[in-house]
């Protein structure tokens, strides 16, 4: 009887623990902790960002919009604590635990990746604008046929133990990239690189396409371009042969990953400790190519989101990331010491609606169903103002965005009716439209405790009862519903997309891969494609406005809100250039202490 | 006896295997998966299926849960999909931590609790014992993040008497007894919080345990030769009171490995709660499954352990 009650109490256990995984909140899902994102060179935002928030939704809208995003700078550095004014050498940045995957290659989190970026620099970095500069690189020649890039590495590059960058690191970096073993979450062999497979596949010992000219001059030949071509192969960050290539097979990348918690690169910060799940220290490189960072030492502490405002208050930490509220931001500023820099997130909210299900084919209904819905008070009500309704699915912060011949489909129930009575949705005898003696309800998939569903939720039920919807919602995991949706078994969900600094996309392609609402416009394709053929800028621009008015049009989601992020910063640190696509660690080997 | 331990482990080889099957069962039914869970803007559907070759997630479940208990059997739990790392070295990185806080608030619970709980049962409804019931239940049914944020606001922030959270200071690179000290520092708060959580429910355990002791015969017969009521109480009761709680105590082995999910978030506190609920929610299967297994192990032995420490402890009980 006992034996049977212990397996019985410990198979409850597992079964309660994996239960409360999947009947909790969806925010753990891709939870703050968890963003993996591509290479270091596109810093793509947390995916789902919906998730990461706090559930308390906040009460009292602000005075403006537009005020609210920025830049706030401390007003009274007197009252900076002595704990953090004591560290005259050295600045302690607050984040979410990394898990000690600290090669570019492998990392799975953003907080790794704030980390490599410290560590490994690539040939390429990314400008505030989200377009890229040189980096590693001297410079990049790029053939007349746009298939060969000639990369030279700058000759004062060295590593941290000495030994110079060269062209063979960076060759060595691409076999372990198109080695079949690797299983980070970059996708090499989309890049085209040509003999690539063939080395994938063990049917040759190099990769054709790439060779060592000189020791500091490599050539990629590529069998196909885009425009993220120049990007994917100037992301990479060369890794020293000598230090991580002593025991590398083909086909074995197992001994590069071992060394993943003893990095060693040529970039502003070398790794001295690592503590997991408490802090990373790092050194200054003096020999930095480009000039010695200011701050001698860094420390990435860990915090929680509960603990990183006392953090800052206490002086312990002088850089984390704040969930934005106002209850947050009224306090940090409170603070006095601290600038406090509200960021466009890179990414945005959406309704998805199933593109195939046949109460949303007629685009008339879809868009019925955004004028229908007052998303301004939706908005509102999750994020206060520090989030704003959004038109077309990308970042107003991106050199893609457009506003021309965008409609802003503003609340207005009168034309959301007259476009479902044009479509063929009458209203029938209990006041909920049909057709064809089909009634128009919608199921809802939502997940539990997310701030921005709790205010939708009702404002949308309310809204469409008016127009004659009736909206059914269930509450699911978040995974459950991504089921539903690669199933095409659903009819309504919210979720969130980060946006890459780049605006190709598969989300709005017939078919793509992260194309959830099944929305299918041929034009729509053939511009995406010409878009990522096109290399020049302003012809891209043109073509990805053209992209957003169609999607506009089509309507094939409700477009939600695009939210904010916060660095809240220690006044005491001078001389930070972050913006969405730039993130703070971009910045620190330029910044200095001031007090 | 030790015929019996031997029995008893061997017993747990079928039970685990149960349990293997339950949870590898359940994670197949769970929906989603590390790729999709991951939920990567830049994924596409051919890196995702190259990836789920790479993770064996494409093989029939059936196989699946071959593989992984055939290399369970050697030891090898096999590598954590986040951190990229074998998972025994995983739960090795974090799990001390945690036991470290879990240990102290053990004895220290414990301790308390037994005091108090023999206390206010010596003193059955006196004032004494009104009070002590009355906050025992009022502690037991706070939420913990919530007075753990109270503890940081009051101690840390406005008191300045602890540091507000973590297990070092940042950057103070200390070893030996500085190191101890430093980290001693650092449990204070939440070792005291999870005390105060656990002391509640523990009391209760011994004044009842206590109670019907008290009421033996032979305490009476104690007290009639005129013995101290000092030597009455711990030495007569108090040992016997003990009996019901060492079964308690083999269910604690567990929970000393376990983790605390919430007041790690709270004081960010380095320890293997946090990273078991990422590995649940980010569907890391490797390492989800392989500390629910190791948790279920440390069940079971706990379980065998108190069954022998009773026997140990109660002659009457006779192990077979």
């Amino acid at each position: 009887m006992k034996k049977r009650l212990s397996l019985m109490l410990v198979t409850l256990m597992a079964f309660g623990s994996i239960l409360a995984a999947c009947g909790g909140d969806e925010s753990a899902a891709p939870a703050d902790t968890n963003t993996p994102t591509e290479t270091s060179t596109d810093n793509t935002a947390t995916p789902d960002e919906s998730t990461a928030e706090e559930p308390d939704a906040t009460e009292e809208p602000a005075a403006e919009s537009d005020s609210a995003i920025g830049l706030t700078e401390a007003e009274d550095m007197s009252l900076n604590p002595a704990a953090a004014t004591a560290r005259t050498d050295s600045a302690i940045i607050g984040l979410v635990a990394p898990q000690g995957v600290f090669n570019p290659m492998f990392y799975q989190t953003t907080y790794d990746a704030y980390v490599n970026n410290l560590i490994f620099p690539s040939l390429l970095k990314i400008k505030g604008d989200g377009t890229y500069e040189n980096d590693l690189a001297e410079s990049i020649d790029i053939s007349d046929d746009n298939k060969t890039y000639t990369f030279k590495i700058r000759d004062d590059a060295n590593y941290t133990d000495g030994t110079p960058v060269t062209a063979g690191d960076y060759l060595f970096a691409m076999k372990v990239y198109m080695d079949a073993s690797y299983d980070g979450q970059s996708d090499p062999l989309s890049w085209n690189v040509v003999g690539a497979q063939d080395y994938h596949d063990g049917k040759a010992k190099d990769i054709s396409g790439i060779k060592v000219v000189d020791d500091k001059t490599v050539e990629v030949t590529v069998s196909d371009y885009d425009a993220m071509t120049q990007v994917n192969l100037g992301g990479v960050a060369p890794l020293s042969e000598a230090y991580y290539g002593k025991s590398y097979k083909q086909g074995d990348v197992s001994s590069i990953k071992e060394l993943n918690n003893k990095p060693m690169g040529a970039g502003p910060y070398k790794l001295t400790k690592y503590t997991a799940g408490q802090e990373v220290d790092f050194e200054a490189n003096e020999n930095y190519y480009d000039g010695a960072p200011k701050i001698p030492k860094l420390i990435y502490k860990v915090t929680t989101d509960t603990t990183n405002m006392a953090m800052l208050q206490s002086g312990e930490t002088d850089l984390d990331n704040v969930t934005v509220n106002e209850d947050n931001v009224e306090e940090l500023k409170s603070m006095g010491f601290l600038d406090v820099d509200v960021l466009k997130n890179n990414g945005y909210g959406y309704v998805a609606m199933n593109n195939n299900n046949p109460l949303f084919t007629d685009p008339k209904v879809r868009q019925a169903l955004t004028y229908g819905l007052n998303r301004a008070e939706v908005v509102e009500a999750a994020y206060g103002p520090y989030a704003e309704v959004i038109n077309i699915p990308q970042s107003d912060v991106s050199w893609a965005y457009t506003a021309e011949n965008i409609n802003t489909y503003d609340y207005d129930p009168e034309k959301a009716k007259q476009l479902l009575d044009e479509a063929g949705w009458v209203e029938g005898s209990d006041g909920i439209r049909e057709k064809d003696g089909k009634k128009f309800e919608v199921n809802f998939s939502a997940t539990a405790d997310n701030p921005v569903i709790d205010a939708l939720i009702p404002i949308m039920t309310e809204n469409y009862e008016q127009l004659g919807i009736k909206l059914v919602v269930e509450t699911l995991d978040f995974n459950a519903i991504m089921e539903k949706k690669d199933k095409g078994d659903y009819d309504m969900f919210f979720a969130a997309w980060g946006l890459t600094p780049d605006p190709d996309s598969t989300v709005y392609v017939t078919d793509g891969a992260q194309n959830n609402s099944g929305y299918s416009n041929k034009e729509v394709d053939e511009l995406y494609k010409q878009g990522k053929k096109e290399l020049d800028l302003e012809k891209r621009k043109a073509i990805y406005a053209e992209i957003y008015q169609k999607i506009n049009a089509d309507a094939p989601e409700i477009l939600m809100y695009q939210r904010t992020n916060m660095n809240a910063i220690n006044g005491r640190l001078d001389g930070w250039d972050v913006t969405p696509y730039k993130e703070f660690p971009y910045s620190l080997h330029q910044v200095e202490i001031s007090q | 006896m030790s015929q019996y331990i031997i029995r008893r482990l061997l017993q747990m080889i079928p039970t685990l295997i149960g349990i293997s099957i339950i949870v590898f069962a359940i994670s197949q039914m769970v929906p989603g998966d590390y790729i999709t869970a991951t939920q990567n803007p830049n994924m596409t559907a051919e890196r995702a299926e190259q990836l789920r070759s790479l993770y064996g997630l494409d093989k029939p479940p059936v196989q699946q849960y071959f593989i992984w208990a055939k290399n369970m059997l050697v030891g090898n739990l096999g590598d954590s999909f986040q951190h990229k790392m074998p998972v025994t070295e995983v739960i090795n990185t974090y799990v001390w931590n945690s036991f470290i806080i879990a240990f102290v608030t053990l004895i220290l619970s414990w301790t308390i609790a037994a005091l108090v709980g023999v206390f206010s049962a010596q003193f059955q409804y006196s004032f004494f014992d009104k009070v002590v019931t009355l906050l025992v239940f009022l502690l037991m049914s706070l939420p913990s993040f919530f007075i753990g944020l109270l503890a940081i606001k009051y101690f840390a922030l406005d008191m300045k008497l602890f540091p507000t959270a973590g297990m070092t200071t940042a950057g103070l690179n200390a070893s030996g007894f500085d190191y101890i000290k430093d980290v001693a520092k650092h449990m204070i708060l939440p070792v005291a919080v999870m005390t105060t959580l656990q002391i509640g429910g523990l009391t209760r355990y011994f004044r009842t345990g206590m109670l019907e002791v008290i009421r033996q015969d032979y305490i009476r017969t104690a007290r009639a030769k005129g013995l101290k009521e000092r030597t009455v109480i711990f030495k007569h009761a108090f040992r016997n009171a003990l009996l019901p709680a060492i079964t308690l105590l083999g269910f604690e082995l567990p929970g000393l490995f376990g983790g605390a999910m919430i007041l790690e978030r709270v004081f960010a506190w380095p320890g293997i709660g946090q990273i078991y609920l990422a590995s649940l929610n980010l569907r890391d299967y490797p390492l989800m499954l392989g500390f629910t297994m190791f948790l279920a192990v440390l069940t079971l032995l706990g379980n065998l352990i108190s069954d022998i420490l009773y026997g140990v402890a109660d002659p009457r009980i006779r192990l077979k």
